[in-house]
């Protein structure tokens, strides 16, 4: 076995934790080896000085004070652990039962609040807003005749070569029509015959 | 509870000390408060760290006591909680070490000093006594807290293990690694006896 080995087994036989085998072998490599039977000895030397390193010595009375004043801190431990809450409430899993119950509740309220169907709030009237225009527009025939030459050009440019401009037959243009009622388009016809005097 | 403390055992005073009984506890104290005491100042090599981290030991284990499962002994338990709180301690004033100068060690190395230039005075194992204090003080922490718990307590392998919650091999490669330390540091004042 080589002396490195040996080293180990030296410190398990001073520690008394060498088996009865193993003891055989480094007895006789301690025979042989010159080098491991005076480590053996330095070892053994500083394991019996250690062990002797002087041990202060304590009065009986630092410990009876020791004791005391252990039994005084759990006193005050005591003391904090009756003025703090009850018994039942110090216990972790109460805690985290009341936060997961919290939890539970506030989610309840949530998804019961949120899912309701939301009634239906107008803030802005489209239709009172355009009568409004329509009003104003009429009681300014200025007004009205630039809105109307405004609306005509918006119209030439969307149809642009459909034959807008040379064609009066308006009728074809579906664009024009297809919202109007038959009343309403009777009364445009009329009118449009009255302006080309037909 | 009735009779005297000192006829039970471990066991029976740690579940009389679970059930709130200060009196059971006390007598836990009576019964390692000076092992305990003496493992930590091996470790601080300072008897107002060792008295305050003994103390703080049983405070922990009194706080902890009702975690305390009793698949240890009492005894194993708390001499974890022991060499736990002192290896923090150490790790904490090491750290604070390198930050400023410590004047207690500057006072024990005039201390020293002087006993070196005395010889007279100072006999050669006195002179191995303080050199080996040295050397084990300047060991890796685990290892001094396994060279202390099985040279100057007497504890096992196995208990160190337990204590140190690391295998038994590692207890013994540790013991082995340290006297070679040790056994390289002091080898003119070993050789000089």
């Amino acid at each position: 076995m080589r002396c490195r080995k040996i080293e180990k087994l030296l410190s398990n036989n001073i520690d008394g934790e060498l088996p009865e085998k193993k003891n055989k072998i480094l007895e006789t490599h301690l025979r042989k080896c010159s080098s491991c039977s005076s480590y053996a000895e330095n070892i053994e030397r500083l394991h019996k000085q250690a062990k002797n390193l002087e041990r202060l010595e304590v009065s009986p009375i630092y410990w009876e004070e020791f004791t005391s004043r252990i039994k005084t801190e759990i006193s005050y431990v005591q003391q904090e652990k009756r003025r703090g809450p009850p018994q039942f409430l110090r216990r972790k899993w109460v805690w985290a039962g009341a936060a997961w119950l919290f939890v539970i509740v506030v989610g309840l309220f949530l998804y019961l609040t949120q899912n309701k169907t939301p009634q239906e709030v107008y803030v802005f009237s489209f239709e009172n807003s355009l009568a409004k225009i329509y009003q104003e527009i009429g009681s300014d025939p200025e007004l009205e005749e630039l809105f109307n030459s405004v609306i005509l050009a918006s119209l030439g440019e969307l149809l642009g070569d459909s034959g807008w401009g040379e064609c009066p037959d308006f009728h074809e243009n579906l664009i024009l029509w297809e919202n109007l009622t038959e009343e309403e388009m009777r009364y445009l016809e009329s009118e449009i015959k009255k302006d080309n005097k037909l | 509870m009735n009779g005297n403390m000192a006829d039970f055992a471990d066991d029976h005073l740690v579940e009389q000390a679970k059930q709130g009984d200060v009196e059971a506890f006390a007598e836990l104290v009576c019964r390692f408060q000076e092992k305990i005491y003496h493992t930590i100042l091996s470790l601080t090599r300072n008897q107002q760290d060792a008295y305050d981290l003994a103390q703080e030991t049983f405070m922990h284990a009194y706080k902890s006591l009702r975690n305390f499962k009793q698949s240890s002994t009492f005894y194993t338990w708390i001499y974890r909680i022991a060499v736990n709180l002192t290896l923090n301690f150490l790790k904490r004033r090491k750290m604070d070490e390198k930050r400023e100068v410590h004047v207690e060690d500057y006072s024990l190395d005039v201390k020293s000093a002087a006993s070196t230039l005395s010889p007279e005075r100072c006999s050669l194992k006195k002179e191995l006594s303080r050199k080996l204090k040295e050397a084990i003080d300047s060991l890796p922490l685990t290892y001094r807290a396994s060279f202390v718990l099985v040279v100057s307590q007497g504890l096992t392998h196995n208990q160190v293990a337990k204590i140190l919650r690391c295998s038994e091999n590692t207890v013994s490669w540790r013991m082995h690694k340290a006297r070679k330390m040790l056994q390289q540091k002091l080898r003119p004042y070993l050789e000089g006896e």
